[in-house]
């Protein structure tokens, strides 16, 4: 048992995970012609790049919250709620919103993690399981380290610094930890998840929807950051009323829930008041206090269970049921476009980050759905509503959509010798970006249709925004094609190359982003006329990204 | 079953003139020329690292050369890519595939980008599935199949449109000895209407001087002889040599061999 060795075994694997994550060589990517030297410092550099990116989201988050604890904002959303109040509310939120995007970040790296089979390396060497353990676990824990550490600085600097109160900052630092290893686990156990009922289901329309499903219930971490930010103002209200009507005993079970309890530390830390003057407020500290030394009992659980659990992941062995295929099956015929978009929908199915990719935008437009319900006053406006349920799905669906050029990583050294010519490759991602979109904008009609039954105006909003969809998309893969033939694929995702990502969807999000501009540009004269100078925006994007389409060169034998 | 026209006067399955390959510093071929001519099946044979792995990327428009020039039925995988590769069926040297989808997926990917017909294409797959033997394996993931499972389903997709050149780089790795043999008749049979070709790569050189018509020895990139195993044998005035023999003496591995066993043979 040995920290050193663990330590030098996870060196060595961190600079083959680093290589995987960049180049997938073992997922079957297409080697390069350029030296290996150069391939593995530039692997570190790009992985160490996007560390930075995430971080500085995680850094932007955190020192956004000076703001929203600014007096100006706090008169705008605060409503007059007793300050400590708004304060815990909002570092709750914080808390919440640092969780969620780090379980979402180790949905994305563990994969890679997986597919890197450094794990099965370090097994055949003759060294015992603790150290083994060790090595895992230090190099599980590089994969966040720059996102963690960040988080874990800047996050309670930035209250500290809020509040004026260093002993506010030192009471957050047990929730930051809490909140990183609380991620970490999920990860985990949703990875594992994954591995052994996911990823190894076998082929049939039955398993490809308990797939779905499946990774469905892991994304709705995801899906509570919209469902938070949504309903964070009627939240504040709630707590604004609770606390106007002194209901201690209601706000003494809020501080109970995680992370509120946490959240309320730094706040009777720095002696700010959660309530009216008229009552006192004896028990919350307690309460306060007591409920995160719960949650930091199950911290370190947590942190026990971890010790162990990356070497337990990638020691997991994927189930394989054997079903004999009877007689009847039969291919089914597609066009060379409908064969990547199914493929790519297949490979979503059982490959977590990619399906978050389809998930995402459905999973916004029920947020926005269902946002129509809870949302008080109810807002009749349904030109408003149309214009927020359309925008997010296709601002979501353009910049999640180059993602899922990285699937062609897979395989690649075998799929470049088939006959698939590049706009073949391009209509099919296009096909799959513009599906993502409309089954968003289809869920978001089924749900306002209730309550605001005007399915005519919803179905003009979406048809109005598609052409532009079409239009970035193009844009996007066309760019990324022609990358590839360059310089080779590259895997993209927020562990490796997120510039590149981020970069590409630029155009992206600015040609699906004109029409909305024009309608709110033109909506103070008649909301109909807007919306047609939309459509017709929208089919100049098209129009442009298709003198794009057609310079992409239509190789002899092309269908 | 590929469709399209073929280059006027240039019926030769594939032709390789002057091809030179480089990773970085490393020069992987060098000025390598060969021709597979219809009919025939050409075994380049080489060490580990030798370049033959290069030559067939090359050839199936995986990488592009550093100078050189590769024409498939007369057709430059850098200037018309979906020509070329609508010809060829290639098993890469490792059966590195989509893991998340089934061999079933697969092949029905494989099968439309190729434009087959369907009725046409899913016999001929089950048909391949049953020789082989993994029927049973076709709706479960790939990542969960054995290495050789996955050069089955490699070997398959090879197969499955009838090309017109077979690129084929160490396709019997992990193979059952039943499969290797059914294969081996397959491969044979396979050139006997004269009009296709099968570049195969092999370390085996009893499959070579079995399975090949001609074979091609490579060494450090560079081709040190070419013909039948009777030419070879000819040329090296040893006229009961065997392939191996040919090798090692061609490569100039023979003494090396000899000195290898002695240092380590006391160990």
């Amino acid at each position: 048992m040995s920290w050193t060795l663990a330590r030098r075994l996870a060196e060595r694997g961190y600079r083959e995970l680093t290589f995987q994550a960049i180049y997938a060589y073992r997922q079957g990517n297409l080697a390069s012609t350029v030296a290996s030297e150069q391939l593995v410092a530039r692997a570190r550099r790009r992985v160490l790049e996007s560390k930075v990116l995430v971080a500085g989201v995680f850094g932007v988050i955190s020192l956004g919250s000076i703001l929203i604890l600014s007096p100006s904002v706090e008169h705008v959303f605060g409503g007059g709620m007793p300050r400590g109040l708004y304060v815990g509310a909002v570092v709750s939120a914080l808390l919440l919103l640092d969780l969620v995007l780090l379980w979402w970040m180790g949905l994305q790296v563990l994969p890679t993690f997986l597919a890197s089979g450094i794990g099965s390396c370090f097994e055949t060497l003759p060294v015992d399981p603790t150290t083994l353990d060790r090595a895992a676990l230090i190099m599980f824990l590089r994969l966040f380290d720059v996102p963690a550490g960040t988080m874990l600085i800047l996050t309670p600097l930035a209250i500290g610094i809020a509040l004026g109160s260093p002993i506010a900052a030192l009471a957050l630092v047990p929730a930051v930890l809490t909140v990183i290893v609380f991620a970490l686990l999920f990860s985990l156990k949703a990875s594992q998840f994954f591995v052994e009922r996911v990823q190894g289901s076998g082929g049939g329309g039955q398993r490809t929807a308990a797939r779905w499903a499946f990774l469905v219930a892991w994304s709705v971490p995801a899906f509570s950051i919209y469902g938070f930010l949504a309903l964070s103002g009627d939240f504040l209200g709630w707590l604004s009323g609770l606390a106007n009507q002194g209901s201690l005993g209601a706000l003494y079970a809020v501080f109970t829930v995680f992370p509120m309890s946490f959240a309320m530390l730094p706040v009777y830390a720095a002696g700010l008041p959660i309530i009216g003057v008229n009552a006192t407020d004896v028990y919350g500290p307690v309460v306060a206090i007591a409920a995160s030394v719960a949650y930091l009992a199950l911290f370190v659980a947590a942190a026990g269970w971890l010790a162990q659990a990356p070497r337990r992941l990638y020691l997991t062995t994927m189930p394989a049921s054997v079903n004999a295929t009877g007689a009847s099956i039969a291919f089914v015929r597609r066009s060379r476009p409908m064969a990547v978009l199914v493929k790519d929908l297949r490979i979503a199915s059982r490959t977590p980050p990619f399906a978050l990719l389809v998930i995402l935008p459905l999973l916004d437009a029920l947020a926005v759905g269902v946002f129509t319900f809870v949302s008080t006053p109810v807002s009749r406006d349904v030109f408003r509503v149309g214009v927020a349920a359309v925008s997010t799905a296709a601002l979501l669906a353009t910049f999640f959509g180059p993602a899922f050029f990285a699937i062609e990583v897979i395989g690649y050294s075998y799929t470049r010798a088939l006959p698939v010519a590049p706009r073949s490759l391009l209509v099919g991602k296009v096909l799959l970006v513009a599906c993502v979109y409309l089954a968003a904008a289809g869920v978001v009609l089924a749900l306002t249709a209730a309550r605001l039954f005007s399915p005519a105006l919803f179905a003009a909003f979406a048809a109005a925004e598609l052409p532009a969809i079409v239009a970035a998309a193009m844009v996007e893969f066309g760019i990324l094609i022609r990358r590839s033939e360059r310089k080779g694929l590259q895997v993209v995702n927020l562990y490796a190359s997120a510039w590149s990502a981020m970069l590409v969807a630029i155009p992206g999000l600015f040609i699906a982003g004109a029409p909305f501009v024009v309608f709110n540009l033109l909506s103070g004269a008649t909301n109909w006329v807007a919306l047609e100078a939309m459509a017709l925006t929208s089919l100049i994007a098209l129009s442009l990204a298709l003198q794009f389409f057609i310079r992409i060169e239509r190789p002899r034998g092309a269908a | 079953m590929e469709g399209g026209t073929t280059a006027p006067g240039t019926e030769l399955p594939l032709v390789v003139r002057d091809l030179r390959v480089e990773y970085g510093e490393k020069v992987a071929v060098r000025e390598l020329s060969l021709e597979v001519r219809p009919g025939e099946v050409y075994g380049l044979l080489g060490s580990n690292g030798a370049g033959k792995s290069s030559t067939m990327r090359c050839v199936v428009g995986l990488i592009r050369p550093k100078h050189g020039s590769v024409q498939v039925f007369g057709f430059d995988p850098g200037l018309d890519p979906v020509l070329v590769k609508q010809r060829v069926g290639y098993v890469p040297e490792t059966p590195l595939l989509f893991d998340a989808l089934t061999p079933w997926e697969f092949l029905e990917f494989i099968a439309n980008v190729r434009g087959l017909g369907v009725d046409w294409a899913t016999q001929r797959a089950l048909g391949y599935a049953d020789a082989l033997q993994v029927r049973a394996e076709l709706n479960q993931p790939i990542a969960t199949l054995s290495m050789g499972t996955k050069q089955k389903f490699l070997l398959i997709a090879a197969f499955l449109h009838q090309p017109r050149l077979l690129v084929l780089d160490e396709p019997f790795n992990n193979l059952d000895p039943r499969s290797v043999r059914i294969m081996k008749e397959l491969i044979g049979q396979y050139v006997q209407d004269g009009r296709r070709g099968v570049l195969f790569s092999t370390h085996t050189m009893e499959v070579a001087q079995q399975l090949c018509h001609r074979v091609g020895i490579l060494d450090h990139g560079v081709l040190k002889g070419e013909g039948d195993v009777a030419t070879l044998r000819a040329n090296l005035a040893r006229g009961d040599a065997t392939l191996e023999e040919i090798f090692l003496r061609l490569t100039d591995e023979e003494e090396g061999v000899r000195a290898a066993v002695r240092s380590l043979g006391g160990g």
